[in-house]
């Protein structure tokens, strides 16, 4: 089993899991459906293609939020082009500012073909949705062997910008929420309609996953040491003192 | 010889006066030995009356005094202390203890860390024909020179880093040339510029404030000659001794000295 990582950071991001007609929300992290479907774009895996994609949709995912970033609500109005008569009002919703280690864990042979169909796109990669580019190159490494997900994401450093970073500078460590996928004898997981089955473009299918959530401690690379005072206390040596002599 | 410790509580306006003038301080610091008169004038080499603030933190500022006889730190309890607690026998407001049987057991090699808050200074001239004058050090660079140029003489030697310590492998630059920034176990921090007035009120023409550089000097030292280490450390090190400067106090180093 090896692991791929993925960095998932840019200016906008919109990862939706159930949003439905003209509400288009995010979650709070990357889905699964969302970076499964990024990467058969990106090794050219067709839309109908359900039997391809089941291979990569066997995969087990994790995310590790590395900057939380903010919501952005966008109210959008728009007219046809054509016509001039005024389209629905739509809400969509975007994480500004975030950023993302994602993992994939599975068959060598797969991760290392999609790792290299990252470096060479099909069908360019994107955020969630077509208008967010990714700020940085996505893929960051391929982990062969037997390092279990959760143990890669404890050890990717922390991807957050150096802006956000120095914010925490008083801080040795800072502690990564990570959303992965459930083992079996897990129970008290949430569930999240995000595994993909199906994105043929007249009938996408989701079905039900279940995520734990977890948090990792990841050295801060922009940690200061505080300046206090070396601790000096000249009584202690009198009392040394005084013991060595009685 | 006695070493005395004062915490200061720093939420009372009587510390805020106290510690916004070194004078003030001394003052305040001198009133404390009942036997010791203004008038008195000290032997010129004997034992003085040294003293420091250690402001560890802003809330926690010790001020350590070493001095001949036992000092009575009531007005400054009451002043800047904690009087309420100070009426309870067991937490009279101020630790004080016998400095002398430290001294007398000190002995060559025995290794110490310590802190002098000091104010390193050289005398210099611009121009040839300029009557040399009093000059602050001003860059950690010298005023840790100012020290190993003392080092000797006070009766003490600063330690060496193992070289595993160093970012500058052997004590050299990379060109091989000597340099002190990253050899020796001696940090120098706290910095102080300090201004302040040393008559209030009168005759506003004459009234020029005393300014002064101090710095924090912490590290760690093998003795080297007790005799002059006992006068360093009870006749102070440096100018500035009546403004909190010059008192070098020794503590057992973390691993065992």
């Amino acid at each position: 089993m090896s692991v791929l990582t993925l960095r998932l950071a840019g200016p906008l991001q919109s990862w939706g899991a159930s949003a439905r007609f003209t509400r288009r929300t995010t979650e709070s992290a990357p889905t699964k459906s969302g970076v499964i479907g990024m990467l058969a774009a990106a090794a050219g895996i067709e839309r109908g293609d359900d039997t391809e994609l089941a291979r990569l949709g066997a995969l087990r995912y994790g995310v590790r939020i590395d900057q939380p970033g903010s919501r952005v609500r966008d109210f959008q109005t728009a007219h046809h082009p054509v016509t001039g008569k005024s389209m629905p009002l739509s809400e969509r919703f975007y994480l500004a500012d975030a950023v993302f280690v994602a993992a994939l864990e599975g068959d060598r042979a797969l991760l290392t073909e999609l790792h290299a169909a990252l470096r060479a796109p099909v069908y360019a990669p994107y955020l969630g949705r077509r208008s967010c580019p990714p700020a940085l190159p996505i893929e960051l490494g391929l982990h062969d062997g037997t390092t279990p997900l959760r143990q890669v994401l404890q050890d990717e450093p922390w991807q957050a910008a150096p802006w956000y970073r120095r914010q925490r500078r008083r801080d040795a460590t800072v502690s990564l929420a990570v959303l992965r996928e459930a083992d079996e004898h897990e129970d008290h997981a949430d569930v999240l309609r995000d595994q993909p089955l199906s994105f043929a473009a007249d009938h996408r299918r989701h079905a039900l996953r279940s995520i734990i959530g977890d948090t990792v401690e990841v050295p801060n690379p922009a940690a200061v040491p505080t300046r206090s005072a070396p601790r000096h206390d000249p009584f202690d040596a009198l009392e040394e003192e005084s013991a060595r002599c009685s | 010889m006695f070493l005395t410790r004062f915490r200061v509580n720093t939420a009372r306006p009587g510390a805020r006066r106290l510690l916004s003038s070194p004078q003030a301080l001394h003052a305040a610091v001198m009133s404390s030995f009942p036997s010791l008169l203004p008038s008195d004038s000290s032997a010129p080499d004997g034992p003085r009356v040294l003293w420091r603030l250690d402001h560890n933190t802003r809330a926690e500022v010790m001020l350590y005094i070493v001095s001949p006889t036992q000092p009575d730190l009531t007005h400054l309890v009451e002043q800047a202390g904690w009087p309420a607690a100070a009426t309870d026998p067991d937490t009279p407001g101020w630790q004080s203890k016998p400095y002398t049987p430290l001294l007398d057991h000190l002995a060559v090699g025995d290794t110490w860390a310590f802190r002098l808050t000091a104010n390193p200074v050289h005398h210099i001239r611009r121009k040839d024909d300029e009557p040399r004058k009093r000059t602050a050090h001003l860059t950690p660079i010298h005023q840790m020179a100012w020290l190993l140029d003392r080092q000797e003489r006070g009766g003490f030697r600063i330690l060496e880093k193992p070289d595993s310590k160093r970012l500058l492998p052997g004590g050299t630059t990379h060109r091989q040339q000597e340099h002190h920034g990253d050899r020796y176990e001696l940090s120098v921090r706290d910095r102080r510029d300090l201004s302040f007035d040393k008559s209030r009120g009168q005759n506003l023409s004459r009234r020029r404030p005393v300014s002064l550089v101090t710095v924090t000097f912490d590290g760690r030292l093998e003795v080297s000659d007790p005799d002059a280490l006992r006068r360093t450390l009870t006749q102070g090190l440096g100018k500035a001794k009546a403004y909190g400067c010059g008192l070098m106090t020794l503590a057992s180093l973390p691993g065992g000295g």
